[in-house]
């Protein structure tokens, strides 16, 4: 199969936090790959870093000054790229107690290199589609024109009229209904749904090697977010595109995901095939992905008026990372055995089945 | 028994924590000058008022003509007919200070009131008050004060009230634009299902715990605008006639004198001018960063 | 559909114009109470030092559409003001239309030169700083508009005609018009900088521009453009540049025209100005009277302007019907 398409290690991606003074450790040593024609779902709850860890692949991490640092190596079309080289040089760091004090940054230096590194990737190498899809196209610019823009900077079409056939095309392909017209409305005059079909045609005819989907189905009505995700599965089936589904849905990662990860904390808690991951009663697993499954209404609770139960506690601070287990707080699976280790010590990503691999003391040595 | 917060909190507001105690070092420094100048012009207020000054500033001296700084015994130095600078502006202030107090209070009355009818009435009366706005703002200030001057007297409180109603429209769409915001978080209507008077409402609940720090930066801007009006109507010379200075009457007096060379008797009123419409911008600006959490320049 | 989408432009801009020709109404009445309201006879003035006789004055009376009724001599008035007709000076007994004319231009080259000057400036400093952040550079930029903006404009021409007397041995007092031998432009250059830069706009430009842009920029579609490898400027171009460009510059116009009287004061520059500036010493009722319309008349057109863009390049503009712009 070869080398992984897009391949993340150890990345972390820090914000500063004025207010607090302190840096906000939003993604903290992910390890992630995505094969070729392989859909990862990644899912958690918000503030586990999942939609910042897509950002940091992207070079979209803007507000204000944070630190990136792991690497990621994108091997596209033309050849292979390491995203992150060389933004070392404008960073230097001063850590104490695990807590970094002072950090000094070339904002300037270090936007100019992110551009310049990222500019052939985005759109061309790696297309992205977000959630809220109305607010996430120009305004101000026809559906029509914000597609054939992207067609004509990355693909050979660059003749205005065979770009708007080959936009037309797409937006067909992504079941526009009557794009003619729509190929000439504004996005206001779009439902949120129409929206994120014109999004995923935009990112789409680009030709990407890699799609990132970035909560495609958050902020859309109910229905239509089923709708959309039958789309993204045909889309799936069709073009066979590599795809890096990230949801706080289980549901629609369970249906569009080859491999899972669960993020939790700024972490990678468990990866593996996602039959694996997600079936209800597949042991060994992680106590958080049990907790998460536990939390969806299933048709058989629905059946049965079974309770359903909620993640206890709340997200963990990501500027006081504990020191040991990131979930230990609110873990309910903590033997006495363990407990002392969980409380001081962070497990290690260990594989407790073929490709499936799981962060938790349990399965220790 | 449960105790609900205050919904409609801004930042910093809910909270005890003084203002002051978060706020930026470079605010705080503009609300320091901007202090100062306003203490230093209200000593200078009350030293012209008393006439305790260095020199009477109408005294003419024709053996020490456009003297710089700090030669016998003029701190400032004198003008083009030997009288004191630092006592004609000390005593420049009496021009300014109750004509701005008087524009500050119609701008701040009216426009508080237009504002609260617009956003509280809605509907026609605000079509009205948002027509009166752009009426007003229609006319380019001095030259509606130009036309007021040649139909009545070039008299400083006639203009004042001109500045005064130019600075409405501003101060109306400000608590307008407050007042909807306090909508859209529903207190009102809470107020009001609460079975609190309207005039309770508007009065304390919106205009004194809402507004407030809204309207002394109001003021304080409109102050400075005051100031500007008046010394600019001063250099026309429509203003404070000599031998009473004033700074725009100063600035203009020594204009001829500059061209010599002589820079000093311009220029001191002129930086004097400068230093009070800074201190008044930075404080307003200083303030509003502060209080209201808007980023000034 | 492209017929569908003109409807509701043309409708929103009728709305405009109907809007701009009832506060252009407005203004006219405001104008016309302020000088009904005014004590003692218009034309005393123009009598000075004369004793007229009761016929005399009567004459005079008739012949200013003095005795009919208020709002008799409004109509009348208005419809000389539509026909173009705004009476004649009092001091030159010239019709003050053509007067309004021939010094308009002038006021209109010194207005549209200042403001391109104050946007050469405020433009590169705003999108700096929106762009890029806090920089080095930034904290005495902010000082310097700062500064400007609380400068005395008057003050800064006398450094200004001193610098060009002294330095460039070229002496500016001497009006556009009767320079005719020498360069003109370089008599014209002078007050424009100078009104350009103390004008008092320049801080309350920059802050605004970089606001807007700043806000723009942090928008979700701006980040949609940079994850599909597009221009951001581009794609920021509208929102965050031609609209408030255009709002501000609108916005501005009254307080530039209020400069304005000051520096043709200044510079002996024979605008609108220094006419509104004589017209109130001479109490020239009619010159004050045809000023102050034109003067707004600008402002109301300017205002019209902006809307057209702002209604030409918003889609949604024509449906929403945002509040008429004020720059805040």
């Amino acid at each position: 199969m070869g080398a992984p398409l897009l391949e993340i290690e150890n990345l972390r991606t820090y914000f500063y936090s004025p207010g607090k003074q302190a840096f906000v450790r939003a993604v903290d040593g992910v390890t992630l790959a995505i094969a070729r024609g392989e859909t990862l779902g990644v899912v958690g709850e918000s503030g586990s870093g999942k939609s910042v860890t897509a950002l940091s692949s992207m070079g979209l991490i803007s507000a204000g000054p944070g630190v990136i640092s792991g690497t990621i190596a994108f091997r596209g079309d033309e050849g292979e790229r390491h995203l992150l080289q060389g933004l070392e040089d404008y960073v230097t760091l001063h850590e104490r107690d695990g807590r970094i004090m002072e950090v000094s940054k070339d904002e300037t230096g270090w936007q100019a290199h992110v551009e310049r590194v990222m500019a052939p990737v985005r759109g061309k190498g790696i297309a992205m589609i977000f959630q809220n899809p109305r607010s996430a196209l120009n305004p101000f610019v026809t559906v029509g024109h914000q597609i054939t823009e992207a067609i004509r900077l990355h693909t050979p079409t660059k003749d205005p009229r065979d770009a708007k056939a080959r936009a037309l095309d797409w937006l067909e392909r992504v079941k526009m209904d009557s794009p003619r017209l729509r190929f000439d409305n504004y996005p206001y005059g779009l439902s949120g749904g129409m929206c994120q079909r014109a999004m995923i045609a935009m990112a789409l005819s680009s030709e990407p090697s890699l799609l990132i989907a970035d909560e495609p189905t958050t902020g859309l009505d109910a229905t239509i977010q089923s709708k959309i995700v039958g789309l993204l599965a045909e889309l799936k089936s069709e073009y066979k595109i590599a795809t890096m589904l990230i949801s706080h849905d289980i549901r629609v990662i369970s249906r569009l995901a080859d491999n899972v990860a669960v993020m939790y904390g700024g972490t990678v808690v468990e990866y593996g095939p996602a039959p694996d991951v997600l079936a209800a009663r597949f042991n060994p697993k992680h106590p958080y992905t049990a907790a998460l499954l536990a939390s969806i209404p299933s048709a058989q609770n629905v059946r049965d008026h079974g309770d359903l139960s909620a993640v206890e506690g709340e997200v963990p601070d990501a500027i006081d990372v504990p020191r040991g287990c990131r979930f230990y707080a609110r873990c309910n699976r903590v033997t006495d055995d363990i407990r002392n280790t969980c409380a001081r010590q962070e497990p290690e990503l260990r594989e407790v089945a073929p490709g499936h691999r799981v962060r938790c003391w349990l399965y220790g040595e | 028994m449960k105790h609900y917060v205050q919904v409609a909190s801004e930042a910093g507001e809910s909270s005890d924590r003084p203002v002051w105690k978060d706020a930026d070092t470079l605010d705080l420094a503009y609300v320091g000058y901007g202090l100062l100048i306003v203490t230093l012009v209200l000593v200078s207020y009350v030293l012209g008022a008393f006439k305790w000054l260095p020199y009477d500033p109408e005294y003419i001296r024709v053996d020490l003509l456009n003297a710089p700084p700090g030669s016998a015994g003029h701190l400032l130095g004198t003008d083009f007919l030997g009288r004191d600078i630092l006592s004609r502006l000390i005593v420049s202030i009496q021009a300014y200070f109750l004509p701005g107090l008087i524009a500050i209070v119609i701008s701040l009355v009216l426009g508080t009131g237009l504002g609260t009818a617009a956003a509280y009435r809605g509907g026609k009366v605000e079509v009205l008050v948002t027509y009166f706005n752009n009426l007003v703002d229609s006319f380019p200030r001095l030259v509606l004060i130009l036309l007021v001057i040649a139909a009545f007297k070039p008299d400083i409180y006639y203009i004042m009230v001109v500045v005064g109603v130019t600075g409405v429209p501003v101060c109306a769409s400000l608590v307008a634009g407050k007042i909807r915001f306090l909508r859209q978080k529903n207190f009102i209507e809470a107020a009001h299902v609460l079975g609190l008077p309207t005039h309770v409402i508007v009065l304390k609940h919106i205009l004194w715990h809402h507004c407030t720090p809204l309207l002394v930066i109001q003021a304080t801007l409109g102050m400075g605008e005051a100031i500007l009006i008046e010394t600019s109507l001063s250099y026309l010379g429509f203003g404070v006639q000599e031998p009473t200075p004033s700074w725009g009457n100063m600035v203009q007096a020594g204009a001829n004198y500059f061209f010599q060379g002589k820079f000093w008797p311009s220029t001191a009123p002129a930086l004097a001018i400068l230093s009070t419409i800074l201190g008044f911008h930075l404080l307003g600006d200083g303030l509003n960063s502060i209080l209201e959490g808007k980023r000034g320049t | 559909m492209k017929l569908a989408a003109i409807r509701p432009i043309t409708l929103a801009l009728s709305r405009e114009l109907v809007l701009t020709a009832l506060l252009l109404l407005g203004v006219s009445v405001v104008v016309f109470v302020i000088l009904y309201l005014a004590p003692g006879d218009p034309f005393s003035v123009l009598l000075e030092g004369q004793t007229p006789s009761h016929e005399a004055r009567a004459g005079i009376r008739e012949a200013l559409g003095v005795p009919k009724p208020w709002y008799a001599q409004y109509l009348s008035w208005l419809g000389g003001l539509l026909r173009g007709n705004f009476g004649t000076s009092m001091r030159t007994g010239l019709p003050v239309f053509g007067e309004l004319v021939r010094v308009g231009f002038h006021t209109l080259y010194l207005t549209l030169g200042s403001m391109l000057v104050t946007l050469l400036i405020a433009v590169p400093i705003a999108l700096r700083s929106s762009v890029r952040g806090a920089t080095g550079l930034n904290w005495p930029l902010t000082m310097l508009a700062y500064l400007v903006s609380a400068l005395p404009v008057f003050w800064l021409g006398y450094v200004a005609i001193y610098i060009s007397i002294h330095q460039f041995g070229v002496f500016p007092l001497i009006s556009r018009v009767s320079a005719s031998a020498g360069p003109t432009w370089l008599y014209a250059l002078l007050p424009i900088c100078v009104l350009g830069i103390g004008n008092g706009t320049l801080s309350e430009i920059v802050r605004y521009l970089r606001e807007e842009m700043s806000r723009v920029m942090v928008e979700d579609y701006i980040r949609t453009a940079r994850a599909k490898g597009a221009s951001v400027w581009r794609h920021a171009f509208k929102e965050g540049f031609l609209i408030p460009m255009t709002e501000i510059i609108a916005a501005k116009i009254p307080f530039i025209l209020g400069g304005a009287v000051i520096v043709e004061q200044v510079f002996n520059w024979p605008g609108m100005g220094r006419m509104a500036w004589q017209a109130a010493q001479d109490r020239d009722f009619p010159v004050i009277m045809g000023i102050a319309m034109l003067a707004a008349a600008w402002v109301r057109v300017g205002s019209l302007l902006q809307r057209v863009v702002y209604v030409a390049v918003n889609p949604r503009a024509s449906k929403e019907g945002r509040r008429v712009g004020r720059a805040e």
